[in-house]
This record gives C-alpha cells, structure tokens and sequence, in this order.
C-alpha cells in the first residue's frame, strides 16, 4: 500500500530550513516530524499535560491544520474517518488521563477495523512518572492491548525517530492505531543534537510480507483454475490495499462471482454483472446461502468474522478455501485454509492474474438469482414501496443512493439504520464505505463523518446515524459548524435502539427491556449549534427533503421519522449456520 | 493436556513481558513458568514459556498472535521431544540437631543434587533437572521438612541444528560476547 508522505515534503526540506533554531524543543521537534510526513490535519483536544505541543503548534498553524473537537472520542473517530478515505494515518493530539482515556474507544475500534491513526497522548513528567500525578494514567497499560504499538518518550532527543517509527507501523502492513505518550518533560526540553528526521522504511523485528510467496500463488492459481463453482469473497484489505483495479481485473478474466462483507463494500461496483451481494448476518439471502454450495472460497483481505460465517462448524465446510491476507496470524484463525497467501491485495492479486485462466462462470453466477428474485419479493420490494403510513429506512436509502448516483461517501452509525445502509446504498466508487465494522461503536458516524469530509473536501459525505447514535456523539456538530465542514447528517429516527429491539422481539418474547428513548428535538438542537436541519414525517417530502439536504453547501441535519418497530431481514440469528438465514 | 514450549526472541524493551504475557490473559492460558534473559546477542532477549493446552492449533495460533507485536523477532512452540530443557530448584531444608540426618550420598548419586550453602540448622541444596526430576527429589526430602522452595522456571534451546542467526537473517546485532 502507498505509505509515503506526498511528493512535495521531503526529509530535507523538514531539516534544512532556515529559521531553524540549531536546538528545538522536543514539542517542536514534534511539529517538525508531523510535518516531513505529511500530516496537513490534526485532530485534538488541548489540556495540562499536551500545552507544550500546542503551544508549539501555535508556529505552525499555516501548515499543520487542527481540528478542534468536542471531545477525545470524536477525534479518534474522526481520525478513523479520515484515515479511511485517505489511506493516511489519522492523528490525534490530546492531554494526558482523562484525554487519553476518552480516545481508548476510538483506538480500539481502529485496531479491529485496521485503520492507520498516529495518537499523540501528553503524560506527566518523567519524573511524576507512577506518583498518581495530577491527570496521570497508565497509557501505555490502557492501550498496550489495542493498539498495533505503543511508546512512551521521555526524553526530546526520541523524538524523531519514534515519531518515524509511529508512522511507519501504522500505515504498514495491516494498517492499525499507534500511541505515543509523550511526558511533558520531553515536550519542554531542548533536544541535545540538531534535529533530522529520516522517515522509517523497515524495523528489524516487524517486517510485514507485501509481495506473496510465489509457490503460494502457484498454489491458489491451481486451484482457481480447477474450480466449477469458485466464489470471491471482498473484503476492507481489498480497499486498504487499493486492489479494486487488480481485483476488477482479475473478476472481469475469471468470471467468478464476487460477495462483499461490510467494509469490503465499495471495493467491487454493485453494478457489475458478477456482483452478487454482501456476505453475513444481515446480507443478501442467495449471498449467504450459496456459500454452501461453492466449490473454491477465495478470500480477499476479510478476516471470517462471526458476523459473516455465522456457525463456523457448517461453514463452507465443502469448499476449498484460499485466503489472503497481509496478516498472517489471519490464516487458519477461523477458517482453515487450504491455499494461505499472505500478502497484501494487490500484489497477489498481481500475481495471480497471470496464471489464471479467462473464464466464464454465467451458469453458477445465474444461480445467485433465483434466491435474488425470493429475496426481493418477500423483502425488498415491500420495504420500498410499503403501504405503511410511516417512511421505512429502506427508502431513504435507497432514494439516497439514486440521488447521489451511488458515489457519494457513505458513512454510517451501528445498528439497524447501518445495516439498511449497506443493503440498500448502491456503491459505484471505491473509498466510500466508512462505519464501525468491527467493534460496532455507536457514535462512530458524525466524527467520523467530519474527518472523511477533511480527507475528501471535494466528495459529498453523508452519514446515516440512528436515533440512539446521535446522542453518543452530537457535541461535534459543533466542531463541524465551527471548522464549516460541509456534512450532511441523517438521523433515522424510530424512538428506538432499534437492533436490540429486534432481538428482543425476535429472541427475547418481545421483552422490550430499556430500548426506547424519549428523544430531544434534534433540529433545535442543531440549530442551537448554528446549524441548518429540517425533519422530514411523511413519505410525500422525502423526495425534496434528500433534495434540500443534498443541495446545501453547508452542514445540514435532516431528520427522518421512520417505521418504529421495523426489522432487518434477511438475519442470520447469532451462531446459527448461514443456510438458516430467516427472511421474515 | 500437552506441555508446549514457547520461546521467543524479542527486542529488549520496557513492558514487552505485559505485551506478550497479555495475550495470554485475554486466551485465558495459565502460564506454568516464564523465564526471560538476554541471549548470545546483545539486545535480544529470549522468553521460554510453559503451557499445557490440549489443542494443538490453539498453541499454533498463539505463537502466531506473539509473532504480530512489533518487537518480536521469532517465535517457536515446542513439543517437549523437540527440545532440550532444564530448570533448576533451591530447596532449604532443616537440619535440626539431633533430627534425622540427609543422606548426603543418596541426594548427590541418586538425585544429581548438591548442597550448596550450610546454615546452622538448615541446608540449601540446588538440584537441577526436567520438572519430573525435581519433583521426584522433592518427595524425597519432603520427610525431613522443606522450609523454602523455589524453581527457576523451564529454559529450553531447540534440537535443530539451526542457531538463532538462521532466523533472523537480517539481524546485525553484535555478539555479546
């Protein structure tokens, strides 16, 4: 994957500039660093144990652009966002204790959803180090289990190279968070020798295999070339590799049908002849079914989440599987593979173009759509075109996908408005998928939605966010207004935490227990915050409400009422097999 | 349940023993022993951990879990048969006046033990063996009353030819001695 800084920052530029005091301080050196990297934003949150940074940071304001949020979760997510749109590390700058807590949810959610993010945490002194000092936690602790690495500087003269460091093994490899605690003595000290930076290439005991062995090539090519019934599965490695050229190729030569899993959405057009829907617990019924029934899995870049095999004991149990994954403690961890491949995408997608043989798989491919044709009559169809009195999120959706031609970046919250996005948007162009995969954490969308934003200013964003979300996270709609960050919210609103209650509907006899909320008036709120919104109840404004949110040049908060007890079908119940997916 | 034995080459930095023995919490495995110290080169240091587990692809996909943090070099799970191990034991044992006496013979022929420091009226005697063989000299002395005991914790080195610079080909790191 690309990890380099653009063109135009160079190491020698970073150190040959000549106002440059001969020694600088660690917090300077710092914006230095950030600066050969080629961070143009930052997301933070000032406090004690980071005012050094800041305070150099005040310097350097015509080229690092910080983004200040409303709190530490938002920068984190925010991170996220821009990191998935940019393939850039996201970078978060806050203070020690509570500002380095209030970012553990975000660092984890990177860590399972392989997002590249730089966490700048301030700590106390070296020497308050372990004294319970004011604002001090153990961050290396906190973190050690959910980021890809952690350090602690103590002393100005690090600098440089952990900040190297930091960078390099976020975006490396398979990409993750990396926190860097920074004791505030090494923000304030002078650096001892004169600051160079040279970017990080390679670290002798991390050395991530890009290109795949060729054996194991030869092997997973072998097996392409003999399958009947071959089925590709798509996953976020696709994207974060940027294969979707590789792999569009590959498809368009083997004629094998491809299935996509949540994050692995935008990787493959919906509107390509051979795509035939997303895998796992709420996706396309002949998607999930047909696993059973192939002869060959290959697995791109996903990594057999229980949300996509459902009872691992039934799962494609005839089928042959390669997987490839620039993580190999991936390979065999759920799924044995047959045909490992570690590397990333778009080198064994490279190499496997060669050696394997044009094909054409219509006849297999064709049978996804008899299940198709069940799936919309039974599902789809009365989902966008009901003959309820309230609007059901499917039609926003969709109605959304159409408006936007599908190329819009689609950013979503967790729960059952998440899952009506993935099924109902129609993704034509990569990079455009952003949500909590893994971790599914509420209050992922509007921070996250912001920081795409920063990342793509040239792409519409529109964030799906339910009810409950929204109030995880809606302080930052005054970071938003503030920064004039021109994002456009939707909150579906059904007065509900919707998935929870549909699984107490549909496993707990309908005990609804604390599922329904007594919501806020959210466009006096957004307006309270500066911003524009309207809220849209009836089936008949829908069409000009998207209009209005869409046409706006400004932040804009559209609130749709929706269907309140509506569920989400197709549904794999939770360790079933997926040949039991439920379509009612 | 197997004995497995995993070892593992790391850089030597601050807080690598919480980041790899975390791995095991979050599996929950009960470690039996850990030992870590620096190897033949400078700055590496070396982990030999002792679990049980009965499944093999579960050690498997631990050792590949360890391999992912940064500061990992090399992980290998053994099987007992693959390796050649040891671990050493101190035993302080009374010796009161006019109790019964240790057969001195008996500790050093049959058991490979020796004493190694006289108290007024105790011993400290330093066997080394495979777990089994401390164990056995354990009941051994067990009668004449073990007032402390400690073992070392397995160390092991593999039975391949290989050294550890065939793994880490890329290794510079001077030798440390």
């Amino acid at each position: 994957m690309e990890t380099t800084a653009p063109a135009y920052i160079t190491p020698t530029q970073a150190t040959t500039d000549v106002e440059m005091p001969k020694l600088i301080s660690g917090s300077q050196a710092l914006m230095r660093c950030l600066v050969a990297e080629g961070v143009e934003t930052i997301f933070g949150y000032p406090g004690g144990a980071i005012m050094p940074v800041y305070d150099a940071l005040y310097d350097f304001q015509d080229r690092i652009n910080h983004i200040l949020v409303r709190h530490e979760q938002g920068a984190a997510h925010a991170a996220e966002g821009y990191a998935r749109i940019t393939g850039r590390a996201g970078v978060c700058l806050v203070t020690s204790g509570p500002g380095a807590t209030n970012l553990v949810t975000g660092i984890a959610d990177a860590l399972i959803d392989s997002t590249p993010m730089v966490c700048l945490v301030g700590q106390v002194g070296k020497k308050l180090l372990g004294t319970d000092a004011f604002q001090e936690t153990d961050v290396i602790g906190v973190t050690m289990p959910i980021s890809k690495w952690n350090y602690q500087i103590t002393d100005a003269d690090e600098v440089p190279a952990i900040i190297a460091k930091a960078f390099y093994i976020a975006q490396s490899g398979r990409p993750g968070p990396v926190v860097i605690d920074m004791t505030k003595n090494a923000q304030l000290e002078l650096m001892t020798k004169p600051f160079v930076y040279e970017k990080c290439k390679s670290i002798i005991s991390y050395r991530p295999r890009i290109v795949p062995k060729q054996e194991q090539i030869a092997a997973a090519a072998a097996l392409i070339n003999k399958a009947k019934r071959p089925y590709l599965f798509v996953g976020h490695g696709v994207s974060i590799a940027n294969a979707e050229a590789e792999l569009m190729e590959f498809v368009d030569k083997t004629g094998i049908p491809v299935a996509v899993t949540l994050l692995g959405q935008s990787a493959f057009p919906t509107d390509h002849p051979l795509y035939v829907g997303w895998l796992g617990m709420h996706g396309n019924y002949g998607t999930n079914v047909l696993t059973d029934q192939c002869d060959v899995v290959i697995a791109i870049g996903m990594r057999f989440d229980d949300r996509v095999t459902g009872d691992t004991t039934k799962y494609i149990k005839q089928a042959k599987v390669i997987h490839i994954d620039v993580d190999p403690s991936e390979i065999d961890k759920i799924i044995k593979a047959d045909a490992p491949v570690v590397g990333d995408a778009k080198a064994a997608l490279e190499a496997l173009l060669p050696l394997v043989h044009a094909n054409d798989h219509t006849v297999w491919r064709n049978e996804f759509r008899k299940y198709d044709a069940i799936e919309y009559e039974t599902i789809t169809a009365p989902e966008l075109a009901p003959t309820t009195e309230k609007i059901k999120m499917a039609e926003v959706i969709s109605m959304l996908s159409d408006k936007t031609n599908g190329e819009a970046i689609l950013v979503s919250d967790v729960g059952q408005h998440q899952m009506m996005a993935a099924r109902y948007y129609k993704f034509r162009k990569p990079h455009s998928v952003v949500t909590s995969g893994g971790l599914g954490t509420m209050g992922f969308a509007l921070p996250a939605a912001f920081g795409a934003k920063v990342g793509a200013p040239d792409r519409e964003v529109v964030a799906i966010i339910g009810d409950g979300c929204f109030q995880m996270t809606l302080q930052e709609l005054g970071t938003i207004v503030q920064n004039k960050l021109p994002v456009k919210a939707i909150i579906l609103n059904n007065n509900f935490l919707g998935m929870v209650r549909q699984w107490q509907q549909l496993f707990h006899d309908r005990r609804y227990s604390f599922v329904e909320l007594q919501n806020p008036d959210f466009i006096t709120i957004a307006r309270g915050f500066g911003m524009d919104g309207h809220t849209c109840n009836h089936r008949e404004e829908l069409n000009a409400s998207l209009d209005t949110l869409l046409a706006s040049d400004k932040p804009y908060l559209l609130e749709v009422i929706v269907e309140k007890e509506e569920n989400v079908f197709p549904m794999v119940p939770a360790g079933a097999s997926v040949a039991d997916i439920r379509l009612s | 349940m197997t004995t497995y034995t995993i070892c593992i080459f790391t850089e030597n930095t601050i807080g690598l023993l919480n980041r790899i023995t975390i791995i095991f919490t979050r599996r929950r495995i009960n470690i039996e022993s850990l030992t870590v110290s620096e190897t033949e080169r400078k700055g590496i240091s070396r982990f030999t951990i002792v679990i049980k587990h009965d499944s093999r692809e579960f050690v498997e996909k631990l050792v590949r879990q360890i391999r992912k943090i940064v500061e990992v070099l090399a992980v290998f799970g053994y099987l007992n048969e693959d390796i050649v191990y040891n671990e050493i034991a101190l035993f302080k044992i009374e010796t009161p006046l006019g109790g019964k006496p240790l057969d001195i013979e008996t500790v050093n022929k049959e058991h490979k033990a020796w004493v190694k420091y006289w108290g007024l009226d105790y011993v400290v005697i330093e066997k080394t063996g495979s777990e089994e063989e401390i164990f056995a000299f354990f009941e051994y002395v067990k009668p004449y009353g073990i007032l402390e005991f400690v073992r070392s914790g397995r160390i092991a080195v593999g039975k391949t030819e290989q050294g550890l610079v065939e793994y880490l080909p890329e290794a510079e790191w001077e030798y440390y001695l």
